[in-house]
């Protein structure tokens, strides 16, 4: 032991116990300090428009690239698209996510609260590819659900490629998320405040309401704010689902940077997309504080 | 309500006999892992009397409260309140104010809005409701403090807002769920009397559950001591006190010491020695007893002499001297019992501390103070 604390001594001298906290936060701000550097970068690179003639970005400094996204129908289209998916995406999410915790949480039953957690889990395992690919092979024209339909006289259903189906892949895809950030919020509600709420009077939809819902907030802002989020920068299931017509922010950026190579073009509308970011989790911020995401900013 | 009358208390008018509010019949609690946790718990309660049911943890107290609340279906048995079967009536429809162990108040709403929660859920009158929660506010003297959110208040006035939301909505039944257990001593003594001041200014009929004693017989106007799922004793708190039914409430109540020994009429013998002592019920001679005797009704002398009044008198010497603030607590044993420790209290205004450890002195009893009852093991 003393031996152990003497090699400790010699690499890292009590003296310098004071800066202990520093360093052991040292790698995070080195990856954050990375991401800075990059969107210094980016932001430089938005600042060149693409020159057609030669392929390559513009010598002097200009705000061109931001003036034609403002101009652009198209990409004010992508935005609104993107906004009303992640906001759809985050509704229906939290819908089915807080009935979910709330059995996970509550059950009496280890073998429900174990199942639930395995099915939560599962999806984890497989990437949003496959399972963006395993909701074409379901949802397709001749896939399993146009084929119930068919046992019923319909004709098959044209379920694919469009704005609905992005964002049922997104819920697909973000439910497990918000249940996981759900559940510590609801395990935080002592069983007794809803065992007073009934002996009070309410039946289990008023408690539910009254009671749960309000005290669970901190876990629906936070779960809200991540699955929001991560929905508006989703890049796969609006490519595969989407089928090219239903681009979201991130497609759009992939294009420019991929596609036509138009940098300079791709780096504004990245920016943009940071800014939009963090302008909405500011605002969830500064109204809910910040213990909503279990940071105990508020007393 | 009744001003102007204190000493009116409900303890001196239990005399008169009054309609029963809540009647249990052979309440059986069986979760299944072993013994079950109430077993058959039978009894009544008038209208208006503030019921304690007293135990250890693990008694089956908390079990007996949540039935009669209706959070936990009984195995058999029934429950009435005020002649209505209740067994099938869920928690909610129950006219039951509760008030829980952590006091389960709403964190996300005010004082005035923990004690709207249930009117609002009853379906009050919307426009009866300010005034009424003002009321209430008033009886628990939270009047200026309803703006507040809990966290705002004290842990006495949090207690304050759950009596009166339990309260507001003027149930036939409050039922207290160990609510004084998390508070220090002052506080909780200070609520124990709050709750009986306002139990007698609404006349609510309450069952009241705690592991703590001296609070079941400040407050109580009947006790019920509790012990294994069964109920040991049902009994007004001196009646409790003066005549224990068994060993348990004899050692649960007070402090006693207990001497093994065999029944001989008129008290007990251990070896050779004859205990004087009072049986409880019919014993023959000759069965296993054991005699219980509280710290505060033995006598202490230095000189045998002046015990010459007890039933029982026989020399001990002090093993050792405890200082408890209001008196002294000595320990005290008799070469003629060996390893059995007596527990007196001494109490003397004109001199406090009288002997030292290792002194020789007398104790002595009457006949009457020591209850004998058949040994249960």
């Amino acid at each position: 032991m003393d031996a152990l604390e003497a090699a400790l001594d010699m690499i890292w001298p009590r003296r310098l116990a004071r800066y202990s906290g520093w360093a052991m936060i040292a790698p995070a701000i080195l990856l954050v300090g990375i991401l800075v550097l990059g969107l210094v970068q980016i932001a430089e690179g938005s600042l060149h428009t693409l020159d057609r003639s030669t392929f390559l970005p513009s010598e002097e400094y200009t705000l061109a690239n931001y003036q034609t996204i403002i101009d652009s129908t198209t990409y004010w289209r992508v935005l609104w698209r993107s906004l009303l998916g992640a906001g759809l995406t985050v509704f229906f999410t939290l819908l089915l996510a807080l009935p979910y915790s709330y059995i996970m949480v509550r059950t009496s039953s280890a073998t429900i609260r174990k199942s639930l957690l395995v099915v939560l889990f599962l999806p984890f395992f497989i990437g949003q590819v496959v399972r963006a690919y395993g909701i074409l092979i379901v949802l397709g024209t001749s896939g399993a659900v146009n084929d119930v339909l068919g046992l019923f006289g319909v004709e098959p259903l044209r379920l694919l490629f469009n704005f609905p189906a992005v964002v049922f892949g997104l819920v697909q895809y973000m439910l497990p998320f918000s249940v996981l950030l759900l559940a510590p919020a609801l395990t935080a509600i002592p069983r007794e405040t809803e065992t007073a709420a009934s002996s009070l009077g309410a039946n289990w939809l008023q408690s539910f309401w009254h009671v749960v819902i309000p005290m669970a907030k901190p876990g629906l802002v936070g779960a809200g704010l991540v699955v929001g989020t991560l929905s508006l920068t989703d890049f796969a299931m609006p490519a595969m689902l989407g089928g090219g017509s239903q681009d979201f922010i991130a497609n759009a950026i992939y294009d420019q940077f991929f596609r036509t190579a138009d940098q300079g073009l791709g780096a504004a509308l990245a920016l943009l997309l940071v800014a939009l970011g963090s302008v909405i989790a500011g605002v969830v911020i500064a109204i809910f504080g910040a213990g909503t995401l279990g940071m105990g900013g508020r007393k | 309500m009744k001003q102007g009358a204190p000493a009116e208390t409900s303890r001196e008018k239990s005399e008169i006999k009054r309609p029963v509010a809540v009647r249990a019949r052979d309440l059986t609690m069986d979760f299944g892992d072993g013994a079950p946790a109430v077993d058959r718990a039978s009894f009544d309660l008038e209208t208006g009397r503030f019921l304690t049911i007293l135990g250890p943890s693990g008694s089956g107290k908390t079990t007996l409260l949540r039935m009669i609340a209706g959070f936990q279906k009984p195995t058999s048995g029934e429950i009435t309140v005020n002649g209505h079967a209740v067994d099938a009536t869920p928690p909610h429809r129950r006219s039951v104010g509760m008030v829980f162990q952590r006091l389960a108040l709403f964190p996300h709403m005010t004082a005035a809005e923990n004690v709207a929660f249930p009117l609002k859920m009853r379906r009050y009158d919307p426009r009866s409701v300010p005034g009424r929660v003002r009321d209430f506010l008033d009886l628990v003297k939270l009047g200026d403090y309803g703006e507040r959110r809990i966290n705002e208040l004290s842990g006495g006035q949090q207690q304050r807002v759950a009596i009166a939301r339990a309260l507001v909505f003027e149930p036939e039944l409050l039922l207290l769920d160990e609510p004084l257990a998390a508070l220090d001593r002052k506080l909780r003594e200070e609520m124990q009397l709050e709750f009986r001041r306002i139990q007698h200014e609404l006349g609510v009929t309450t069952i009241n559950v705690t592991h703590d004693q001296r609070e079941a017989l400040v407050v109580s106007d009947d006790i019920i001591v509790m012990d294994g799922g069964r109920i040991q004793q049902h009994a007004r708190p001196v009646e409790l006190y003066r005549m224990p039914e068994n060993t348990f409430v004899a050692g649960f109540l007070g402090v006693s010491t207990f001497v093994a020994g065999t029944a001989f009429p008129g008290g007990l013998k251990s070896g050779d020695l004859h205990l004087s002592g009072t049986h409880a019920g019919e014993i023959a001679e000759g069965t296993p007893v054991r005699g219980a005797i509280r710290a505060e009704q033995i006598r202490i002398v230095a000189a045998p002499d002046s015990l010459a009044t007890c039933d029982t008198a026989f020399p001990s010497r002090i093993l050792d001297v405890i200082f408890e603030g209001e008196r002294l607590l000595y320990v005290a044993e008799s070469d003629r019992l060996p390893g059995v420790a007596f527990q007196v209290y001494h109490h003397d205004t004109e001199a406090f501390d009288l002997y030292e450890i290792g002194a020789q002195v007398t104790i002595g009893w009457n006949a009457r103070d020591m209850k004998i009852f058949k040994s249960t093991a």
